[in-house]
């Protein structure tokens, strides 16, 4: 990276941290004139709190781009190269890891653990929402070299969860569903975005059809997993009666 | 991943304290979220990846700017932007009626998910990698336009009593219908666009508002607990890109 390069960098990541951040700003103080009327020392704090993100939000643009980008590519083009059966293993263990380590998902867990009583352990949802994410992104990984196109895997997937709907508790149900986006937070959706788009320009397909649909796979497998647990549990009729 | 409970932080003791306390109690789990795929890069680069030791060397530099962007990131969230969407919460039950709530927070899905890490970098990606994709901004809205809509179709549902199984099912089937007859390219597009957003700042905030309204909603205090708020506003974009890319 020249030193031309980082400075053109940061002009179009400060540009575009200034127009993402800019409209909530805005928005917040039209609430405020019309109805909030917060003390002077409410919206300081507010607006500090807002620089403070924006600059956050820049930062991790920058690194993104520098770093996670550019190697998320690398590895995506290397993993590519590879002979199947490596291929899903890399997936496997870029899935499962990056799962692992994700906050989101453990809180996903103590919720479920609550709602069904205490009858099914955190530690079960924590490795079947892993373990689903790890499949999914070497299915996605499977998908982009042999040109698969991705509503062979997401129609049935999300008809699965329509027909669950009426089989589940309304618990599990809402958590299922809410379930959805916390695999995956702001780390592995940007370098398993780049990895699925390097591994797509090996594979010489359209980027936009076989690069793009990874993330996806990922969201939905946390929704079927928190399902399934939700039918065994069902299955299985434990008296831990869930309100909603 | 998700910003520390700002009760938690030490605010009451003046701006600089809590913004340090804040910033302190939110680098553990950023390092612990980090590290492991930092871990998983650096096994790829000694097995299979090879790359030139200065492009690992920037991707560890990068790394670190990833760390402490989401450092300040959580930190800001926790001491601003988090307390504005409990105040506007707060606020709008005793100014407004129903409806309004829904405009609001409609509006808040919409500029959160404008400033969503995830949202910006996928669009920015989708337009790098073809022509015929959507551009970057059009796509941005359209991801926003998704979230904004259905976070005030998911409280809409509230008011009116409308249980949570038929607006999942008419949503769940609104999305594979669409994706069967959308053009093939804007069928990945948007279902990637789906599970970028609610993520660091979109989800904190409407959850933290709509907890703040749910009494007057529902007409009772805390009936909207794990109303699959955020897995319908997840559920906008998706159905918004496909239905986009099919009529256009």
């Amino acid at each position: 990276m020249t030193a031309s390069g980082l400075a053109e960098l940061l002009v179009t990541t400060c540009s575009s941290v200034a127009l993402a951040v800019a409209p909530l700003a805005l928005l917040f103080l039209v609430f405020q004139v019309l109805f909030l009327r917060l003390p002077v020392d409410a919206v300081l704090r507010i607006l500090t709190g807002t620089v403070l993100a924006a600059a956050g939000l820049g930062l991790f643009l920058a690194g993104v781009g520098i770093a996670f980008l550019p190697f998320g590519r690398l590895v995506g083009e290397a993993i590519a190269a590879l002979p199947p059966g490596l291929v899903v293993a890399a997936g496997l263990i870029l899935g499962f890891v990056t799962t692992w380590s994700e906050p989101a998902v453990r809180i996903l867990a103590d919720q479920v653990e609550e709602a069904s009583g205490g009858s099914l352990p955190g530690r079960w949802v924590l490795w079947a929402v892993c373990i689903g994410v790890a499949v999914s992104v070497a299915v996605g990984l499977v998908r982009i070299g042999h040109d698969v196109p991705l509503t062979w895997l997401l129609v049935p997937g999300y008809a699965l969860v329509l027909g669950s709907l009426w089989f589940g508790e309304d618990a599990f149900v809402a958590i299922a569903i809410d379930a959805g986006g916390v695999a995956t937070g702001p780390l592995a959706n940007s370098f398993l975005l780049a990895l699925a788009l390097g591994a797509a320009s090996v594979a010489g397909g359209d980027p936009l059809l076989q690069g793009l649909g990874l993330v996806a796979l990922i969201a939905l497998a946390p929704v079927l997993s928190v399902m399934a647990l939700g039918l065994i549990l069902r299955g299985r009729s434990i008296t831990g009666r869930v309100r909603t | 991943m998700s910003p520390p409970d700002v009760r938690a932080s030490g605010a009451g003791r003046g701006t600089l304290w809590g913004i340090l306390a804040l910033l302190r109690s939110t680098l553990p789990e950023v390092l612990r979220a980090i590290a492991p795929l930092v871990g998983a890069v650096c096994v790829l680069q000694a097995t299979v990846v090879h790359a030139p030791l200065g492009q690992f060397l920037q991707f560890l530099v990068g790394a670190a700017l990833v760390a402490a962007g989401l450092v300040l990131l959580f930190a800001g969230i926790g001491h601003g932007v988090l307390p504005m969407g409990r105040f506007i919460g707060a606020e709008l039950p005793r100014k407004g009626s129903p409806w309004l709530i829904l405009g609001v927070a409609g509006a808040m899905g919409f500029v959160t998910t404008l400033a969503e890490p995830d949202v910006l970098i996928l669009a920015a990606q989708v337009e790098a990698a073809s022509d015929a994709g959507p551009g970057r901004l059009a796509l941005i809205g359209l991801i926003a336009a998704g979230v904004a809509l259905f976070t005030a179709a998911a409280l809409a549902r509230v008011v009116l009593g409308v249980g949570l199984r038929p607006m999942l099912a008419v949503a769940l089937a609104a999305m594979i219908g669409l994706s069967l007859v959308a053009p093939a390219r804007w069928v990945p597009i948007a279902f990637d666009a789906g599970s970028v957003t609610t993520g660091v700042l979109t989800a904190p905030v409407l959850l933290a508002l709509s907890l703040g309204t749910s009494a007057v909603l529902a007409g009772r205090a805390g009936s909207l607990d794990g109303f699959g708020l955020l897995g319908l506003a997840s559920a906008g974009p998706v159905v918004v890109v496909l239905l986009v890319g099919w009529l256009r």
